[in-house]
């Protein structure tokens, strides 16, 4: 209720202003060559909208860089299958016997004789970064099936692992993150000497932060007599609630479906300390831009007081006068906008990384600034004029004539 | 001084008329009296020059016949209004339609042309933009600055500055001009130029001008003299021209 008694007169002030944008008398060239004549304060102002724009935009490129590479990771007719309450591969544990029931369940597709599954092992290891920092990666281990059901993986260097001779791929990405990952390197792990004799692609997704092997040689390696995951592919995606129940029910399994896309999807959560790290800057940053919008404006409005009287004198109302200020505010900082939305393309497509606090392992990802996104935060800087130009405005609009006559 | 009538002034319909006015303004608890009991009708195409010196309420009555201030007693009826019952909005929108100002420092605004000066208070009326071109280019010419329309203010002369407030202040063809000081920033061969122009303005086209002035040489341009004394109607002088 209070909400919309606080919406409702902004709905009507934003519906009102738009509509004198239109039919303003002010013209709005009077504002923009009011705003070129303060050149210093215009382009401070500017460029403090500006960063605050680049800012924000690349906080929610981070979010949309993550959402990327979990959400392009997922197919809703593959699902994972996890040890009850293990949320995370990582936790999760199935042992031999129950996976060989698994695999033979009725409704995983074939191809020919063979279901389109893929017994898995997912374990960590402490890697140094490019920047010294050390940091765990994901190290999965699949049966040949497994690359069968990541038809976006491909090798862009090298080629795909053998089973049983100690060969590793590694993601494109990662290599540039982490040194010695060159294809013909070796990495240790399990107390073992790995070959890289690849280096693949898989189209943005989570799994350019996975190094991937052979699932006995990684069980041998770290001892492990059980898998992690069964990642299997449905005959059909409508019939998951048909599988879940199914494996949920059978005494022998008592395991937990989910949908690989719902699963990549809980894993975004990854990068949410950084989401509200950044929106916490954000808010910081933009109260500080309002200000120094606010202040640019009450400046303009103190000096042309004169104009202001000139123009009432003429005949302009208040509400002009108004409407006339309101858009230059908004014009400022949505020029600011402009540019720092034009500026955050520069961070487009740079690798990063950050440690998921789920699989306690590091997840590369792109920040990715999509035309939304840059939308998103020119929308964002006119609100900011639209908040920093309001008080200034009201102000020009609400001098006394004869006072403002005078000059104030 | 006993009311002063348009038979005074010269005869014909009053545009202006003003009955028993008074004008205080308020500091704190003390009311400041600045206009008091006056009385005064000006005729159509009158041309009135308010003298006085400073603190005598001549810019005050000034305002208050252009709408741009209240009285706080008495009645003011201008150009067929009484300016007491309008509202804010009806008050701007008389204003636009029936004053034209002419002001000390021209206030023109420095990042528009002459041409976009003088066309600010035709954007106000519903006028298609060829109309409002013709009568800018019209009242450009009256004050022939025509060559000059794409002038900034800062690119201008006093003198033709203060002639393109004038364009502005006519370009909507009001009934009355008020003048505030209109030569108080010029040198003497430009505020000459002025005053003729304004004098055209009345003579020629039956523009009734209210001008303050402490400038006797200006005043000699008007037909009246009103000369005000604290706050009051002190005598009213015929020019002999």
């Amino acid at each position: 209720m209070i909400g919309l008694l606080v919406l409702l007169p902004f709905a009507a002030y934003l519906g009102w202003l738009l509509w004198a944008a239109f039919f303003l008398p002010v013209p709005l060239s009077y504002n923009l060559r009011s705003l070129w004549q303060r050149k210093v304060s215009t382009f401070s102002t500017a460029g403090a909208i500006a960063l605050v724009v680049g800012i924000f935009v690349v906080v929610l490129s981070l979010a949309q860089g993550l959402s990327v590479a979990f959400v392009t990771s997922g197919r809703d007719d593959q699902a994972l299958v996890l040890r009850p309450n293990a949320r995370f591969e990582l936790n999760s544990s199935i042992e031999r016997e129950r996976m060989r029931i698994l695999k033979v369940h009725p409704l995983l597709a074939r191809e020919g004789e063979q279901p389109l599954c893929s017994a898995e092992v997912v374990a960590v290891k402490l890697f140094q970064k490019s920047n010294g920092d050390d940091t765990n990666v994901t190290i999965r281990g699949m049966e040949p099936m497994g690359l069968r059901l990541r038809p976006q993986a491909r090798i862009v260097e090298g080629r795909w692992f053998r089973p049983g001779v100690s060969e590793v791929v590694v993601p494109r990405k990662m290599q540039g993150r982490f040194p010695g990952m060159e294809v013909g390197g070796i990495v240790k792990m399990g107390g073992r000497q790995w070959d890289i004799v690849g280096a693949f692609e898989a189209g943005g997704s989570s799994a350019e932060s996975e190094i991937w092997t052979d699932v006995a040689d990684l069980m041998q390696a770290y001892k492990r007599d059980s898998y992690s995951t069964l990642l299997a592919r449905l005959q059909d995606a409508n019939r998951i609630g048909e599988f879940t129940r199914s494996v949920d029910e059978d005494k022998r399994l008592k395991l937990e479906v989910v949908t690989e896309r719902a699963y990549f999807k809980e894993l975004t959560k990854a990068g949410d300390p950084i989401a509200v790290l950044g929106n916490l800057i954000t808010v910081i940053l933009t109260g500080g831009a309002i200000f120094s919008a606010m202040n640019t404006m009450f400046a303009a409005v103190a000096n042309r007081t004169k104009e202001i009287g000139m123009l009432r004198a003429l005949g302009f109302r208040q509400r002009d006068i108004l409407a006339s200020f309101q858009w230059e505010a908004i014009l400022l900082c949505g020029a600011g906008g402009l540019v720092g939305a034009g500026l955050a393309t520069f961070a487009n497509g740079i690798q990063t990384g950050t440690t998921s606090f789920d699989t306690f392992s590091d997840v590369g990802f792109a920040f990715t600034i999509t035309p939304g996104l840059m939308a998103q935060g020119v929308a964002f800087s006119l609100v900011m004029g639209l908040l920093g130009g309001f008080l200034p405005a009201w102000r020009a609009s609400r001098i006394p004539l004869t006072e403002a006559m005078k000059g104030g | 001084m006993p009311a002063t009538t348009t038979e005074d002034l010269g005869g014909g319909e009053a545009i202006i008329r003003l009955q028993d006015i008074a004008k205080s303004y308020w500091r704190e608890a003390l009311e400041i009296p600045v206009l008091k009991g006056i009385d005064l009708d000006i005729p159509k195409g009158g041309y009135v020059a308010l003298m006085g010196p400073s603190g005598s309420g001549k810019t005050t009555l000034l305002n208050l016949i252009a709408g741009i201030d209240r009285p706080s007693g008495g009645g003011l009826e201008v150009c067929g209004y009484a300016l007491n019952d309008l509202d804010d909005d009806e008050l701007a929108a008389w204003r636009n339609a029936h004053v034209g100002f002419i002001f000390q420092n021209y206030n023109l605004v420095p990042v528009l042309n002459a041409y976009e000066n003088v066309e600010l208070p035709l954007l106000l009326q519903p006028l298609s933009r060829s109309e409002r071109r013709r009568r800018v280019l019209e009242a450009l010419s009256l004050v022939n600055l025509e060559d000059r329309m794409w002038n900034y203010p800062r690119q201008l002369s006093g003198g033709q500055e203060q002639r393109v407030a004038i364009a502005r202040a006519i370009v909507t063809d009001p009934d009355l001009l008020v003048a505030d000081e209109p030569t108080g920033a010029l040198d003497h061969k430009n505020a000459e130029e002025v005053l003729q122009l304004m004098e055209r303005l009345n003579r020629e086209l039956g523009k009734t001008i209210v001008m303050v002035t402490h400038d006797p040489k200006a005043a000699h341009h008007a037909r009246h003299q009103i000369h005000l004394e604290k706050g009051v109607l002190d005598r009213m002088v015929e020019v002999n021209q």
